[in-house]
């Protein structure tokens, strides 16, 4: 409560202090921010066999306000989880306190940041501090930060801190190092970009090992380059993490310590109506957190499962579908290093590839019509590193360019099409291929899964549009086949409703399924709501049923159990 | 607590000064160059529309397909430039140019790939919309609806 009043009083002596300010535009002093408020009201659902929590209200609600005067930005981020958070967040964000602060001093050559900070270096394979409220991660580091830019062709970035979890701060400390070079600028190239940047990591935390067999400090390294050429790009990125002991189960273990490393490249062709994206990966041992070992809640539970003290951003490169039925089975980036002596279950990363085409049949041509016709591909197959395992004690050597047993295949080719002023269309098909068994560490189910998804939008008249998106899936095994259908409206750029509902049936009752909490059958899923927005806010308001299963953004997942009830969310920036 | 969250929201509405200015951030464009996402757009009486997007979100993507359309005709009657600034992360930032060339888009596109800029606005969700004229923020519109874009033509026109 204490903290509380701290934030208001803050908030207060900046809001009076706006209002001075806005008097005269020309001292540039101004205030924004946003607000963002998530609450359900979880309700009994007899059909489903589902009670609601003890606490069935509960809200997620976030208050950022920055102010700016020159070259000083301050900011802060009250945050408040009351009565309780939403269902699955991580415990450890309880009641209502101050989330981040920062003050920021920015010129164009020096950006000098002390408090709260997010930062990505390259990709993200080594270091990636962001923030996403429908995930729960705010993995801010608290410290200090100092970006140089001697030119605009140089960039030099120093940092150092703890990493944020729930209200408070993880006890390994982090030290990182980045650069960024533009040669082609230096060199004053003219036909070409090339760029290159290098980066260091280190995460140092106490050990309780009396004779450990790997460093406190434990350093990474990353170097990269960029070269693009007319219509032709290549880019490549090499991280490697030095030895470290690995988590066996949830625990690491002095005996188990390996080095990491992670491989990406990407390169394509794109002009204008053509495009042509391949990427290459391979992660080994790559899961970096803040501190060693994870918070452990229950024994089915650590603070793993919320994504807390994260270092680093290995997202599954996969296409983000928005077809819903495309996300029940969705893959997750194999990161760490898994044995799992009960099972059989070894593995220790991740290889594989994606490419995407995106073409543009012209107006006028036989496949283009008179508006044009868009098509995308886009096929993505990972694969267990293939090597030689042992169980127990646990071990591993990989090869380091052949493959495993697979984990994920996803084929697709999505094709949009406007075929009059009025109205416009497309369709999807996906082929999806999921190994649960080598995924999950558990239940040997695979599925083979084939989906279509139409969907059209017709504009009534210049302001009021429908939607109507039909989805099928079949899938060989788990609760085998769903089909689910989405009408939206649009009133105006203010009003929107929509209706859905998803159902699943074909179903073996005696089968494995994959998850143990998972719903009964012959179950609709359905949903209804709507939403208003004016300026930068907005408003929704929906009811219905969520399946349970994950929630993913960015390649990143967050399971949600089953539940029913009403949902409000509003936001709004200023 | 609730006492706590009732003053909070109170005291939001006496913050209700729109945001002027928009915020200075380095971003990279396509060629991997650093562009000021303020600074290097100040053109005197050209209405700068900041378009927020992902090649994941299919209202965004609809969206900047439907102005694409009526871009040539936007740019004779108005003095418009359109920056799509797409919030893709590392997992589909390698999507948006050959996506962005695919689709035959004429924007002047920015990678907000760790959502610095984003976040500095506090967008919530995309597709979000920020309309600048002469360094200020005019317009703001949170969201898309097919067929909304000659509606917001006509807002244009009259700012």
């Amino acid at each position: 409560m204490k903290k509380c009043l701290f934030l208001i009083a803050i908030l207060s002596s900046i809001s009076v202090f706006s209002q001075t300010i806005t008097k005269d535009e020309k001292t540039k002093g101004r205030l924004f921010g946003g607000l963002e408020s998530n609450s359900q009201w979880y309700l009994n659902d007899i059909e489903r066999g589902i009670n609601h929590p003890e606490q069935p209200i509960r809200s997620n609600n976030y208050l950022l306000i920055n102010y700016n005067y020159g070259k000083w930005t301050a900011g802060i981020q009250g945050e408040s989880y009351a009565p309780k958070p939403l269902l699955n967040f991580n415990p450890k964000y309880e009641k209502t306190n101050l989330g981040t602060y920062f003050l920021n001093y920015k010129t164009e050559k020096v950006d000098v940041t002390a408090g709260y900070f997010y930062e990505q270096f390259g990709s993200g394979l080594l270091l990636r501090s962001w923030e996403d409220r429908s995930l729960g991660i705010n993995n801010a580091i608290r410290g200090g930060k100092i970006v140089l830019r001697p030119s605009e062709n140089l960039s030099f970035t120093g940092l150092y801190g703890n990493q944020r979890t729930g209200f408070g701060v993880s006890k390994g400390t982090i030290y990182g190092f980045n650069s960024d070079i533009n040669l082609s600028g230096i060199l004053k190239m003219e036909s070409s970009d090339v760029s290159v940047g290098f980066s260091y990591v280190g995460r140092e935390e106490k050990t309780t090992f009396v004779n450990p067999n790997f460093e406190e400090l434990t350093n990474s390294f990353s170097g990269r380059f960029n070269y693009s050429h007319e219509a032709f790009y290549i880019n490549s990125e090499y991280n490697y993490k030095a030895e470290d002991a690995i988590l066996y189960p949830i625990t690491v273990s002095n005996a188990f310590v390996k080095p990491g490393s992670a491989l990406l490249t990407n390169f394509g062709y794109s002009k204008k109506g053509v495009g042509l994206d391949v990427s290459l990966r391979r992660i080994e041992n790559m899961n970096f957190l803040s501190e060693r070992n994870p918070e452990v809640f229950s024994p089915e539970q650590t603070s793993l499962a919320y994504n807390d003290r994260m270092m680093n951003f290995v997202p599954s490169l996969t296409k983000q579908h928005h077809s819903n039925l495309a996300n029940i089975y969705v893959f997750q980036a194999q990161k760490s290093v898994s044995i799992v002596s009960d099972n059989g279950i070894a593995k220790a990363g991740e290889i594989g590839g994606q490419i995407d085409f995106f073409y543009e049949f012209k107006k006028g041509s036989a496949f283009g019509g008179k508006y044009g016709t868009k098509i995308a591909l886009n096929s993505s197959n990972w694969f267990n590193l293939d090597g030689d395992y042992t169980l127990y004690p646990p071990d591993y050597k990989t090869d380091f360019f052949t493959i495993g047993e697979k984990y994920f295949s996803d084929y697709n080719i999505e094709i949009s099409k406007k075929f009059n002023s009025n109205l416009q269309g497309s369709i999807v098909f996906i082929n999806q291929y999921y190994n649960h068994r080598l995924i999950a560490a558990s239940l040997n189910i695979q599925v083979n899964s084939f989906i279509i998804a139409p969907e059209i939008s017709y504009k009534l008249t210049p302001t009021k549009s429908l939607k109507i998106a039909v989805e099928h899936m079949w899938a060989d095994s788990d609760r085998k086949n769903w089909a689910a259908l989405m009408v939206e409206y649009n009133h105006n750029l203010n009003w929107s409703f929509f209706v859905s509902d998803m159902y699943n049936y074909g179903f073996d009752k005696n089968s494995n399924l994959i998850d143990d909490v998972s719903d009964h059958f012959k179950i609709h899923f359905y949903n209804l709501g709507t939403a208003y927005t004016k300026g930068s806010s907005r408003i929704g308001l929906s009811y219905g049923r969520q399946r349970g299963g994950l929630v993913c953004a960015g390649g990143i997942c967050r399971f949600v159990p089953p539940s029913s009830g009403v949902t409000l969310s509003l936001t709004k920036s200023f | 607590m609730k006492k706590t969250l009732l003053v909070l929201f109170t005291l939001i509405n006496f913050l209700v000064y729109s945001q002027h200015q928009l915020p200075n951030v380095k971003l990279k464009n396509l060629k991997g160059e650093l562009v000021n996402s303020n600074l290097d757009f100040q053109k005197k009486e050209v209405l700068y529309v900041y378009s927020f997007w992902a090649t994941w979100c299919a209202p965004c993507v609809q969206e900047l397909d439907a102005i694409n359309e009526v871009y040539g005709d936007w740019k004779q009657k108005l003095n418009v430039e359109l920056i799509a600034v797409s919030v893709d992360d590392s997992r589909t930032e390698k999507r948006v140019k050959p996506m962005v060339n695919g689709k035959g888009w004429g924007y002047t596109i920015l990678l907000d790939t760790n959502q610095e800029f984003k976040r500095s606005l506090s967008i919530a969700n995309v597709p979000y919309t920020v309309v600048v004229k002469n360094n200020v923020i005019v317009y703001v519109q949170n969201g898309h609806s097919p067929g909304g874009e000659s509606e917001f033509f006509e807002k244009l026109k009259s700012l």
